[in-house]
């Protein structure tokens, strides 16, 4: 079975509100002080992958990841085979700039790759890159290849030529089966990315990294886009002006706290 | 833009009542259409669902469009997809709106790409300006916004939770209630439903809760969150947490405020061993007050907090519940004003 993974690195959305910086000359954001890291979701779709490795013994299981942009890290997507991905297959051209691209233009040129790799039973995505927060990929890549998309699962199985996904839903979650190949953009309730062994990232430098550029996947010029960024803005965030409420200890304080609302009809007493 | 209306897929709750997000996507398309001038059409989806048709035309719209078919019960990726395909091809909105939940995330997509257009999700407002219609967007973790043009043709968006006042129910013109023709079956279908699991309701408790005491991985267990539930089920009010402990296991993901979570917008928001990551601060922003437990006092949620107690929660909490409830007894329990 071969599967492939579509992972985007993304500026750590974790990093203080400052380290996002406008850049208006070239009207997009740039992160300054803070690493690159691997969309959180991706990794939540490595290990939606992995874990079918896991079970599927008697079948041989090719984990590929893919990954499209400019200036991709290395370090970064050594993470991805350390912890079990059998190959990499780098987009990367000056064209595919992420701050450009729109969902569109982006689905269109990772499916471009998908085809060039060839066979897939199943692509995994994340359900929305940690940058934008599009959600939208997934949906197009399989759009592109024609193949059934199943969005937000939380868990994915093999069985009988299919995968069987559990899907959240707003009172649950619901069980599905869709036939393979078909594409599957994965939520965090599938679970964290495993961490890797010292040994596993020692042989991970030894793993194939492919590099293409965008004629290799059949792309010329810039990529069409049809989402025009016209401006980025900063808005104040809520403002509180905390009164820390003090006490000689933590449970006087918390004592004091209750009374202080009570006091100010925060709380009803 | 073209002749047709700025249209809201509307959503109906389970008792078949609007959706609040959908009232929200209602207002806001009202206002586009009217910076348009085009006219504003609502549609929706579902089976038997024609009192919600009565329902959406109690507002200020133009056409209510339904779509109404057996095989709409339940949502079905593929078959609501076909469906509204073939609402686009009578109606040909210029525009369409959804709030952004869990049923859009997926439909919306599928949407635009089948219609070779574009689309902004997770909007919280829009402008119109001499270029044209922009969505706004918060991107980058919500540290900045973005205001984007749909080149194409309808423009799409999904609007979040808690970015317009809700319209209310005022007839000002004549509504016309369309019944569009369906044609459905699942031959074409690829995708099979094979079992409907009912977990808890995914944060409807949090959602109309006037108090919402919400727990993050500071609170270490599913023990902790214990103290919590007891706060909560005194001050009537419901239990929300932040995303680590969802992911840990130690309470149901339906309850995670934030994002990817609910939001929700609460007289009283207690955030108790949550540092405030704008994930997090996205999903409770609108509360009224906010009130922060936290054992550090350089964590953001200070920041965006009214009231605030620097401590090990495990000794403030039970102290603090136990205040209210002495108080409630009638005791007087004194503490020291420092
Ligand atoms: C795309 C994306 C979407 C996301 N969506 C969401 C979302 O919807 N909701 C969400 O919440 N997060 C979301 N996150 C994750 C978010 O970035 C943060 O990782 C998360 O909110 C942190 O949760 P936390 O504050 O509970 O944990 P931490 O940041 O680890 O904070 C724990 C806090 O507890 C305090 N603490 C520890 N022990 C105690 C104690 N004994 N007493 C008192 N205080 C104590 C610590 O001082 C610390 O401040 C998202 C992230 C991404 C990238
Ligand atoms: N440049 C990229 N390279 C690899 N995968 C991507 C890229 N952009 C998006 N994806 C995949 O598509 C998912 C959804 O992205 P988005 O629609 O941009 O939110 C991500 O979680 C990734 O799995």
């Amino acid at each position: 079975m071969n599967i492939i993974v579509c992972i985007k690195q993304v500026p750590d959305p974790e990093g203080p509100p400052g380290s996002y910086v406008i850049n208006p000359a070239l009207n997009r954001v740039e992160a300054r002080g803070i690493p690159p890291v691997l969309s959180l979701f991706d990794e939540n779709a490595l290990e939606a992958a992995l874990r079918i490795k896991d079970t599927l013994t008697h079948d041989e299981v090719k984990i590929t990841v893919m990954s499209m942009g400019t200036r991709i890290s290395g370090a970064v997507l050594q993470k991805a085979l350390a912890a079990g991905a059998d190959e990499l297959v780098k987009i990367e051209d000056g064209a595919l700039e992420s701050a450009t691209l729109d969902s569109h233009a982006t689905a269109s040129a990772l499916a471009s790759a998908i085809r060039k790799k060839g066979k897939y039973d199943l692509i995994f995505t994340g359900r929305q890159a940690a940058d934008w927060n599009a959600g939208q990929v997934g949906i197009g890549i399989a759009r592109f290849l024609g193949i059934p998309a199943v969005t937000l699962a939380g868990k994915v199985t093999i069985k009988d030529g299919h995968a069987v996904v559990e899907r959240v839903t707003p009172r649950g979650y619901e069980v599905v089966r869709t036939p393979l190949p078909s594409l599957i953009a994965v939520s965090n309730e599938v679970g964290a990315l495993r961490y890797p062994t010292m040994m596993q990232r020692r042989e991970a430098k030894h793993k194939p990294v492919t590099s293409w550029s965008t004629a290799d996947i059949g792309l010329y010029g810039n990529p069409e886009t049809r989402l025009v960024v016209k401006g980025f803005f900063v808005r104040e965030m809520r403002q509180g002006r905390c009164e820390i409420i003090e006490g000689d200890t933590a449970a006087t304080a918390g004592l004091n706290l209750a009374q202080r609302l009570m006091h100010d009809g925060v709380i009803s007493p | 833009m073209s002749e047709g209306a700025v249209t809201v897929l509307v959503e109906l709750t389970e008792e078949k009542g609007i959706e609040p997000v959908s009232r929200e996507c209602l207002a806001m398309a009202g206002k586009i259409a009217g910076a348009c001038g085009t006219k504003l059409a609502a549609v929706v989806m579902g089976n038997a669902i024609g009192d919600a048709a009565g329902e959406v035309s109690r507002y200020d719209i133009d056409t209510v469009y339904t779509l109404d078919h057996p095989l709409l019960e339940c949502y079905e990726s593929e078959l609501y997809e076909a469906a509204f395909l073939q609402f686009y091809t009578i109606a040909r909105p210029c525009g369409i709106l959804m709030g952004h939940t869990l049923l859009s995330i997926d439909l919306a997509p599928r949407i635009a790409f089948a219609l070779g257009t574009s689309l902004v999700t997770d909007c919280t407002g829009f402008e119109y300006g001499a270029e044209g219609l922009c969505f706004i967007k918060p991107v980058y973790s919500g540290n900045i916004y973005a205001s984007l043009l749909i080149r194409g043709e309808p423009f799409m968006a999904t609007i979040r939770l808690k970015s317009e006042e809700p319209a209310l129910p005022s007839q000002k013109r004549h509504v016309e209630i369309v019944r569009v023709p369906v044609e459905l079956d699942r031959t074409g279908a690829a995708i099979e439903v094979l079992e409907r699991v009912v977990g808890e309701n995914r944060g409807a408790d949090l959602q109309s809760a006037d108090i919402v005491v919400a727990g993050g991985r500071g609170i270490g267990s599913a023990e902790g969150f214990e103290l919590l539930k007891n706060l909560a089920g005194m001050l009537g009010g419901a239990v929300g947490a932040s995303r680590p402990p969802c992911d840990l296991g130690w309470v149901s993901p339906a309850i995670q405020v934030g994002q990817t979570g609910g939001i929700v917008s609460p007289s009283v928001y207690i955030a108790v061993g949550i540092s405030g990551s704008m994930q997090h601060i996205a999903g409770m922003a609108g509360a009224k007050t906010v009130v922060a437990v936290n054992k550090d006092p350089a964590a953001t949620i200070f920041k965006i907090a009214d009231y605030g107690v620097v401590g090990d929660f495990r000794e403030v909490m039970p102290a603090f519940t136990g205040a209210i409830r002495d108080r409630r007894k009638g005791g007087t329990t004194q503490g020291n004003r420092t």
